[in-house]
């Protein structure tokens, strides 16, 4: 199988198979076998410990074995349940997930666990009650009855041995009692003592005396002892002990001393006193129990001791098995658990690593790999998921490239647009546009303006836009966008009326012409060529002026000097001729005059100077200027009213004086000398210009006539040459500004001149 | 007796025999002659003589039939008591101000039909000595007079005292074994150290 760890990230300068990442334990096959031998080296371990506890000490079993085996049952069994939880936890978050082959993995665990929990549960009740059963089956009351009677018959025999061995020691003492013991010799203590060892079976006598030091208790002396032949030497200080235990006043002193294969010496004491009670010396008798009898007797203690002792701790013994079965079922529960787990994880991972991969891949990441470590089963696959990945990521970064170009195209393109924007939002042509289906794609703010269109007919069909009454000849225009026949755009003056006056404009569509030749649309430009017209006006005006004063000047002198000669000639005429002559030449002189009058006003209208401005109060000149009407005119009233803050203004005072008197008297020509004039200064700081109203109460003046009341020559009075509102607007418009008029609310009219400032 | 030392100790009339004029009262309300434990029949008296705190404790309890047999099967039955002498603080865990083991064993020995019997205390070897009555075996591991647990310049005058004996045997007779034992025989014994 091949073997997967992880899937990794692939650097751009990486070779497109990664490097292997570091093994972890599952992976490495070698530590598998380590981990499988430390645990089987564990279980042979429990099997010798098992095997040898009936060497332990009962401290060592009880307090040692039992107590570190309960301890790694309880370590086990929260490791199994570690286990568990961890695999349940990791399965529930991975179905939450809906990671690949969660369910898959989940029943081959549970099938590996369920395999082996229940046989390993049911062997551990058997295995348990087995052991319970066993262990109580070896305490069954006919052994336990030969035993105790062995103990028993053993423990007798010495018991009487040793009552018989006190006897004797008791009788030779009373036989000592007489005998100073302090000044005995020790020959004949043991001459005194050696019938005792053939007449009555005692094995050896041995005689102490109190020692001269009194204390208590006293020291003793040994005075002389006596053996029977062939009887071991044993240690040679059981007696001396069990003599000073005499002296020392315990009761019924005796003693066993144990040489092994050579059998027991069974040791009494009985104190030696005076026949006036003081103690003078201790005998020590000792009895032999020879060696073969001796050593069946200690393996009759032993079996019996042995057997109780297993008795007593059948308790620990039996919970040390069962800690030992316990243990040996958790271990296979724990191993069949990892097992499973690892089993599963090394049948799904490839699968999962595909899967995981393939959603990184499918999130965009494209430089996502997965590690392969072996050539097997799945080997293939993965290599050509590799491969589809490298070229995945070769078309990615191939369609970034185009992407990133288009983009910068992209950018240009909408640099141009913006800029052509700009273009469009700041000149003063007027351009819309319109597409095939005959909608309003673009309107710029002259054509707003120059329209009175709001700028969110954007969108709307241009058709209805259009098929408003002072709109109708440019609609006429767009009326054809969806024929592509107008190749040449041919240029055209159109009149609009606009608040009651005409606006002129200079019209130009134009077909948009795709690719393909198909028309896209069209797009309409115009410009607001009124003042370029009323210049042109004024220019003829003003040749007119030039070449009618000239021409009809120059006869006027002739003209007139000739008058004057006829009339000296008929000086001497008689009366009556003379009188009509005089008339005659009277009547030519003064029309000349009137006549020349009317030149000189003509040649001032075409030869007026440019204007010589310097920064002006335009309120204090209005102000002196309108006082010059104070007191002439009874019935009219002039209001002034100026805006505060008013900058000072470029001009020239003695052209615009002239033009607010020329305004301020057709207003009191226009009421009939009878009325409120208002005279009002306004700041417009966004288009920079100052505006001055002449506002007259008067009948107003009908729409139609507004234009022409510029016009040279044209008067509604009567009389007058008719230049003064021609000379008027010559000047606002020398001085850059404009002049307009409009209906006054409720009546009258309004002069606005509009000054650059 | 000590509760009547407590008595006089109130009245400030009553004098040890030693240099140090010491005594000891035990507070009858909380521990009278004995403090129970297990089955209430364990005994602590502290007292003190000649500059030191002696223990005297009685286990309370007699030769059961496992214990009997235990004894009787050869192996070495042992009462180990750890005596601890103990100030009481609110805020932590209780302060030891001196402790001693002791051990009483038995042995008997099925063919002489002797009781080997032996003490350490705090791991030292004691008295050691062989009986064949039961009842001298039962004193052996269950009585013990007088231990000496620590000197009384230790200890501050008027603080509150107590002594906790916890006896266990060994071997132990259980199944399994579980660190916090719950077949220890327990005493505590409170008293008041007026010097």
């Amino acid at each position: 199988m091949a073997g997967f760890t992880s899937i990794a990230p692939l650097r751009s300068q990486e070779p497109l198979t990664p490097a292997p990442v570091r093994r972890r334990f599952r992976d490495s096959p070698r530590r598998i076998l380590i981990g499988t031998g430390v645990v089987t080296a564990l279980l042979v371990a429990l099997v010798v410990v098992s095997a040898r506890t009936s060497r332990f000490t009962p401290d060592l079993l009880t307090e040692g074995v039992l107590y570190a085996l309960s301890a790694a049952d309880l370590a086990m069994l929260a490791a199994l349940l570690f286990l568990l939880a961890r695999f349940i936890i990791k399965l529930v978050v991975e179905r939450r997930r809906a990671l690949p082959l969660a369910r898959f993995r989940t029943r081959l665990v549970a099938l590996l666990l369920g395999m082996t929990l229940a046989p390993a549960i049911l062997v551990l009740i058997v295995g348990s009650e087995l052991i319970r059963t066993n262990i109580d089956r070896w305490f069954n009351a006919p052994l336990a009855d030969v035993l105790s009677s062995a103990n028993q018959i053993a423990g007798e025999y010495y018991h009487e041995r040793q009552v018989l061995v006190g006897d004797h020691a008791d009788r030779v003492a009373s036989a000592l009692s007489s005998v100073d013991l302090a000044g005995a010799d020790a020959d004949a203590i043991r001459e005194r003592l050696a019938p005792e060892l053939t007449l009555h079976g005692v094995r050896r006598l041995t005689v102490y005396r109190v020692g001269p030091n009194a204390g208590s208790p006293p020291t003793l002396e040994l005075v002389g002892d006596v053996s029977a032949s062939g009887l071991p030497a044993g240690e040679g200080t059981a007696a001396a002990r069990l003599a000073a235990q005499a002296i020392g006043g315990v009761s019924d002193a005796r003693s066993i001393e144990m040489l092994g294969a050579s059998g027991d010496l069974l040791y009494a004491a009985a104190v030696v006193r005076a026949p006036d009670g003081p103690p003078t010396g201790v005998v020590v008798a000792a009895d032999y129990v020879a060696g073969e009898f001796a050593a069946r007797s200690h393996r009759m203690v032993q079996a019996f001791e042995g057997y109780n002792q297993l008795r007593v701790l059948r308790r620990p013994l039996t919970g040390m098995y069962l800690s030992f079965f316990l243990m040996v079922t958790l271990l296979i529960l724990i191993g069949a658990t990892w097992t499973g787990s690892y089993l599963a994880k090394r049948i799904t991972r490839p699968v999962v690593a595909l899967s995981a991969a393939a959603r990184e891949i499918g999130a965009g990441r494209l430089d996502q790999r997965i590690e392969q470590q072996g050539d097997e089963e799945f080997g293939a696959l993965v290599e050509a998921f590799n491969v589809m990945a490298g070229e995945l990521a070769t078309s990615r970064r191939k369609l970034e490239r185009s992407t990133h170009e288009i983009e910068r195209k992209h950018l240009e393109v909408e640099k141009r647009r913006r800029y052509v924007e700009t273009i469009l939002e700041r000149i003063t042509t007027g351009v819309v546009s319109v597409d095939i289906s005959g909608a309003i794609t673009t309107i710029n703010t002259a054509a707003s303006r120059l329209l009175s269109l709001p700028r969110s007919i954007v969108g709307h069909s241009a058709r209805a836009v259009f098929d408003r009454a002072d709109l109708r000849e440019l609609g006429a225009l767009i009326a054809g966008v969806d024929r592509p026949t107008v190749t040449e755009p041919i240029p055209q003056e159109i009149a609009i009326p606009r608040e009651g006056q005409e606006l002129r404009l200079a019209v130009v569509a134009t077909a948009l012409i795709g690719e393909s030749g198909a028309s896209e649309g069209l797009v309409l430009v115009f410009d607001d060529v009124t003042p370029l017209i009323r210049a042109q006006k004024v220019a003829a005006w003003r040749e007119v002026a030039r070449r009618l004063a000239h021409e009809i000047k120059n006869p006027l002198t002739p003209i007139q000097l000739s008058a004057g000669r006829l009339r000296r000639h008929f000086q001497t005429a008689p009366p009556a001729v003379k009188a009509l002559v005089d008339e005659c030449t009277e009547t030519i002189v003064g029309e000349v005059e009137s006549l020349k009058g009317l030149v000189d006003e003509f040649s001032q209208f075409a030869r007026m100077p440019s204007p010589k401005t310097v920064p002006t109060d335009l309120g204090q000149l209005i102000s002196e200027t309108v006082a010059l009407y104070n007191g002439i005119f009874a019935d009219v009233r002039i209001e002034q009213r100026f805006a505060p803050g008013l900058p000072l203004v470029r001009l020239d005072a003695e052209q615009i004086r002239r033009v607010i008197i020329n305004v301020v008297d057709n207003a009191i020509e226009a009421m009939d000398r009878r009325g409120v004039i208002v005279v009002e200064t306004q700041l417009d700081i966004p288009n920079r210009v100052v505006r001055v109203v002449v506002a007259d109460d008067g009948p107003g003046i009908p729409a139609a006539e507004r234009e022409k009341l510029f016009l040279p020559y044209y008067s509604t009075k009567g009389r007058g040459s008719g230049l003064g509102l021609a000379i008027v607007r010559r000047i606002i418009a020398e001085h850059g500004g404009s002049i307009e008029t409009s209906d006054n609310v409720p009546h009258g009219t309004r002069f606005t001149i509009e000054l650059p400032c | 007796m000590l509760p009547r030392k407590h008595e006089d100790t109130k009245k400030g009339t009553v004098h040890s025999s030693s240099c140090f004029r010491v005594f000891v009262t035990v507070a009858a309300l909380v521990a009278g002659v004995g403090v129970r434990a297990q089955a209430a029949q364990v005994s602590v008296t502290p007292i003190a003589r000649d500059g030191q705190v002696l223990v005297s404790f009685d286990l309370g309890v007699g030769i059961s039939d496992d214990l009997r047999d235990a004894i009787q099967s050869g192996l070495a039955t042992t009462f180990s008591c750890e005596v601890a002498l103990r100030r009481a603080t609110a805020t932590w865990f209780d302060r030891t101000i001196a402790s001693v083991t002791v051990t009483a064993s038995v042995r008997f020995d099925n063919l002489t039909r002797q009781y080997q019997l032996s003490r350490t205390f705090d791991g030292k070897e004691g008295v050691a000595h062989s009986t064949d009555d039961e009842e001298a075996v039962r004193r052996w591991l269950t009585e013990f007079e007088r231990v000496p647990l620590s000197m009384t310049s230790v200890l501050e005058a008027n603080g509150e005292y107590y002594v906790r004996v916890r006896a266990r045997t060994r071997p132990r007779n259980a199944w399994i074994l579980w660190p916090w034992d719950r077949s220890a025989i327990l005493g505590r014994a409170t008293f008041t150290f007026v010097q």
